[in-house]
């Protein structure tokens, strides 16, 4: 994975206030076609999100989330396909369980869970990717950047 | 016989074992220690770390260092490996990964002052000693954020078998060339692609001698895991805890990838498998969470509370 | 001498652990302070909190590479303790065959690699001469016979608890593997040889200690209290009481495992990290215990086997009960060795040793308190464990086999050092001519 969207420092909007950089992987076949159709229905939702495209939630690794906190982004989303509407029948199940997983791990580890945010949305639920990006945005924004989140 | 090869073998803060492995390679020892020039170990011979230190910057050809290293001691002898040594190793998982005395990083310092030398069962108002001692980092660093290492030769501890390979190569000027197969390639049970229906604890029940232990429901992380060990643990009913580490590409975040392997394997509903799966951090991550990203964002976090 | 001196010795070699020694002399030429540093500490007792209970024998095994079978069992023990959980016979015997099997290799080890460089080449010798690798130069047979005993012991490990370094069949209710016909087969076809290297090692022993025995009635004596865990006065490294006998030879505590917070004491030193541990009734530092070889002979009447337990009269002849000698430690160690070797072979030969009822199905985790004791090659090793209603670890404590002999080391190295700088006694010991001149 490179890094060339998420630089390490943190982002600041022009009145010199923090915000939040989100990392959000959507799957190709509904949640991308969601954000898509979120743009082109001009449905607002916050710019802090950089998209990156996978071709299913099965495809996901925890590496990619825990390796996208450790290089900068403040918060993560993963959004798929309902489960049962999975393009490859069960990529989303798996990517299910091991969220749960990574969940507990990362509260173990002392980074609050409330970065990260696993959805299901098709690709005609363009209001719901967009809320998505919005409650997780606000989630992060309150709990401030990721390096001084123990400071 | 050609010239013996100079050799120095330095210990972090470790367990011995990886030593105790090169020792077990028996008559072996026989071929290999006279090809060796010991220029410094200290559980074997007498050099002082005052010999080590006279010596000429990578005068010495090949370098051991077994452990993490977490005392101003531990780095002084790393970073003194490091220049003495044209070719440096790191022998085993705590010196490749953090290893399992990387878990400390799981808590503050403090708290692990606290159960050590203030308050438990036999101890009651201790005070940290600190006379004529090395200092303690904070945190456990990986040894490769101090220096570069050459070499990984993971295992906790490596077998002697791999060490065998890996020296006897070495004496001869040949690349170590490892097979990068998984522990599941070596692994005498079935698997029948059946998906897990219950996580179970290592103790419950007995487990068929014959079938997968993962398909079984006992999580094994044979799957993620170096096969360098050929199996040893999983041939005899016991399952992987991962202690080689991840296939190459030897830095990959294991740990993640193992919750990666056992979500595929056990797709339950989150609630199940957040009741049947403990300790996730301390299962998936024991080996190597000092190189993890999980573990890195843990570093970074002492380096700003002490900046 | 006129001015004050501080010697360093660091790092303390031919140890496994992390130590270095400082020696304070005085202005007078007198001995002012020994200090032993042990240098490293990495908080097992810490990171075992918060880890399924069952996984502590799985993790623990990592304080020591030259013990982890007693770790691991030591482990498995006090998890089984807090659970009440009894393990099958056959389980019992296989983790007994594996814990004898590493007394012997250990105790082999530290014979020949640790300590006999300084009698092979005498304690003066060039560092690159005094060490194994030379022996192996010098002394091919003997070093061969030394590899083949070891190699024993640690492939046998490996045959019982899949790895000869951090095992991992143990498991709370017995053992995750039996062991295979075959197997035993050809541990019993090497029994012969190695007997007959275990007596030439003992032989080997008898002459070093004949040669020595000024150093080792005169050097370093240092009455103290002993420990060790006993089976009714015989001596038994898996399973029995713990002794505590005081330096006139009375046992003055003989307790059970889980009754051990009142009769241990932990002492925070403020130069080592390693906590000296000393006999809580009698208060620190005149309670000051060793353990490891000497203490358990020390402590027990007798041995388990008739070829050790003959050997043992042989060593009381010439040292007594208690005997105080440090150097005596290589005595009692190599009278260890046989028991091990005697245990070893009863095991094998045990009708039953192969059975495959190997472990008890109903184990079921509850909040608990348990206490795992066995010996380990260096002593008493305690692993204490409290768990919650799940068979999660919520608190540990450890006293590994070393610490109960750090404070027991500074005695005897203080002892030593006045010896050395102020009686100048080196110089009228008897010392042999070494085996191997350079
Ligand atoms: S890798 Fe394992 S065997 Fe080697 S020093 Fe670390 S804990 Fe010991
Ligand atoms: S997961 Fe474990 S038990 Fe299953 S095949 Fe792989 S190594 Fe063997
Ligand atoms: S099977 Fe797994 S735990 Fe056992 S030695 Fe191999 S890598 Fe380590
Ligand atoms: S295809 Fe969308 S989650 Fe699998």
């Amino acid at each position: 994975m490179t890094s060339t969207s998420l630089s390490t420092t943190e982002t600041v909007d022009s009145q010199g206030e923090w915000e939040p950089k989100i990392m959000a992987f959507c799957c190709n076949w509904c949640s991308y076609a969601g954000a898509d159709l979120a743009g082109t229905s001009r449905i607002q939702y916050p710019t802090n999100a950089r998209i990156l495209r996978v071709n299913c939630t099965g495809r996901i690794s925890p590496e990619f989330i825990l390796a996208a906190l450790n290089m900068g982004a403040d918060g993560v989303l993963v959004s798929g396909c309902h489960p049962g509407d999975c393009h490859y029948t069960s990529g989303n199940l798996k990517a299910r369980a091991r969220w749960a997983l990574m969940e507990t791990a990362i509260e173990q580890a002392g980074v609050d869970p409330r970065r990260v945010r696993l959805q299901w949305a098709s690709a005609s639920e363009a209001q719901v990717f967009a809320d998505g990006v919005r409650t997780l945005t606000e989630q992060v924004r309150k709990l401030g950047p990721i390096r001084r989140e123990w400071v | 016989m050609a010239d013996p090869v100079s050799i120095a073998m330095g210990q972090g803060s470790s367990c011995w074992g990886c030593f105790q492995s090169l020792v077990d390679i028996h008559l072996n020892l026989a071929q290999v220690l006279p090809a060796l020039e010991i220029k410094y170990w200290q559980a074997v011979a007498d050099f002082k770390l005052h010999h080590l230190e006279s010596y000429e910057d990578k005068s010495i050809v090949v370098g051991l260092y077994e452990g993490m290293a977490r005392t101003e001691e531990d780095i002084h002898l790393l970073k003194l490996l490091r220049d003495k040594c044209q070719v440096l190793i790191a022998f085993g998982s705590c010196s490749c990964f953090g290893g399992i005395p990387g878990l400390a990083n799981f808590s503050d310092i403090e708290e692990c002052y606290d159960v050590k030398f203030r308050e438990n069962a036999t101890v009651t108002g201790g005070k940290v000693p600190s006379e004529n001692l090395p200092g303690i980092a904070p945190v456990v660093k990986p040894n490769n954020s101090f220096v570069d290492i050459d070499i990984y030769l993971p295992g906790c501890p490596p077998t002697s078998k791999l060490i065998l390979t890996a020296v006897t190569k070495l004496l001869a000027g040949e690349p170590i060339e490892l097979p990068p197969h998984t522990v599941c390639h070596y692994c005498e049970r079935e698997k029948k692609e059946t998906p897990v229906e219950k996580i179970l604890r290592p103790y419950q029940g007995i487990a068929d001698p014959d079938r997968c232990l993962l398909e079984q429901g006992y999580i094994c992380m044979g799957s993620s895991t170096w096969g360098l060990c050929e199996g040893q643990c999983v041939n005899k009913g016991a399952t992987c805890r991962g202690c080689f580490g991840p296939p190459p590409p030897i830095l990959q975040d294991h740990g993640a990838n193992s919750m990666a392997m056992l979500g595929t394997y056990a797709p339950l509903p989150s609630e199940q498998i957040k009741e049947q799966v403990k300790d996730p951090l301390g299962t998936f991550y024991r080996f190597d969470y000092a190189t993890s990203n999980l573990g890195q964002i843990r570093i970074k976090r002492e380096e700003v509370k002490t900046r | 001498m006129t001015e004050e001196k501080t010697i360093r010795i660091d790092p303390v070699t031919r140890l496994e652990g992390h130590g270095s020694l400082t020696l304070k002399l005085g202005k007078d030429g007198k001995v002012k302070d020994v200090q032993f540093n042990v240098n490293s500490t990495r908080f097992f007792e810490k990171f075992l909190e918060g880890r399924p209970m069952e996984e502590a024998p799985r993790i623990a095994p990592r304080i020591c590479g030259i013990c982890p079978i007693p770790h691991h069992l030591a482990s498995v023990k006090a998890v089984e303790a807090a659970w009440g959980v009894s393990p099958t016979p056959t389980a019992v015997k296989l983790r007994r065959l594996m814990i004898e099997a590493k007394q012997f290799s250990s105790h082999v080890i530290h014979f020949y690699a640790l300590a006999a460089p300084d009698f092979v080449y005498g304690p003066f010798a060039n560092p690159a001469d005094r060490n194994v690798a030379a022996v192996l130069r010098d002394l091919p047979d003997v070093a061969v016979q030394a590899i083949k005993m070891m190699e024993f012991g640690q492939e046998l490990i490996k045959t019982v608890g899949a790895k000869a370094v951090h095992p991992t069949t143990a498991i709370p209710g017995g053992m995750l593997t039996s062991l295979k016909e075959e197997d035993r087969d050809f541990f019993l076809g090497r029994l012969e040889e190695i007997q007959q290297l275990t007596l030439n090692t003992v032989d080997l022993a008898k002459k070093v200690v004949t040669d020595y025995l000024d150093v080792i009635t005169k050097v370093a004596v240092v009455p103290t209290y002993y420990l060790g865990l006993s089976n009714k006065g015989t001596l038994d490294i898996y399973d029995g009481t713990v002794r505590v006998q005081e330096p006139g030879g009375e046992i003055v505590a003989d307790f059970e495992p889980k009754d051990y917070t009142k009769y241990y004491g932990e002492y925070v030193s403020d130069h080592s990290y390693a906590t000296h541990i000393y006999y809580k009734p009698a208060g620190y530092p005149e309670g000051i215990w060793r353990a490891n070889t000497l203490a358990r002979c020390n402590v027990n009447e007798r041995m388990a086997t008739p070829l050790a337990d003959a050997a043992l009269k042989e060593m009381r002849e010439l040292v007594g009960r208690p005997s105080h000698h440090t150097f005596a430690y290589h005595y009692a160690r190599i009278v260890e060795m046989v028991q091990a070797f005697e245990w070893i072979a009863k095991l094998l030969n045990d009708p039953d040793i192969c059975d495959t009822d190997v472990k008890v199905v109903d184990v079921e985790p509850k909040a608990g308190n348990g206490v795992g004791i066995v010996e380990a090659p260096r002593g008493t090793l305690m692993h204490n464990y409290v768990s919650d209603e799940k068979g999660m670890l919520t608190k540990a404590n450890l006293v590994v086999a070393t610490n109960n002999n750090i404070a027991g080391i500074e005695k005897s190295l203080m002892v030593a050092a006045k010896q050395i700088f102020e009686d100048k006694a080196l110089e009228g010991l008897k010392l042999p001519e070494p085996m191997v001149k350079k």
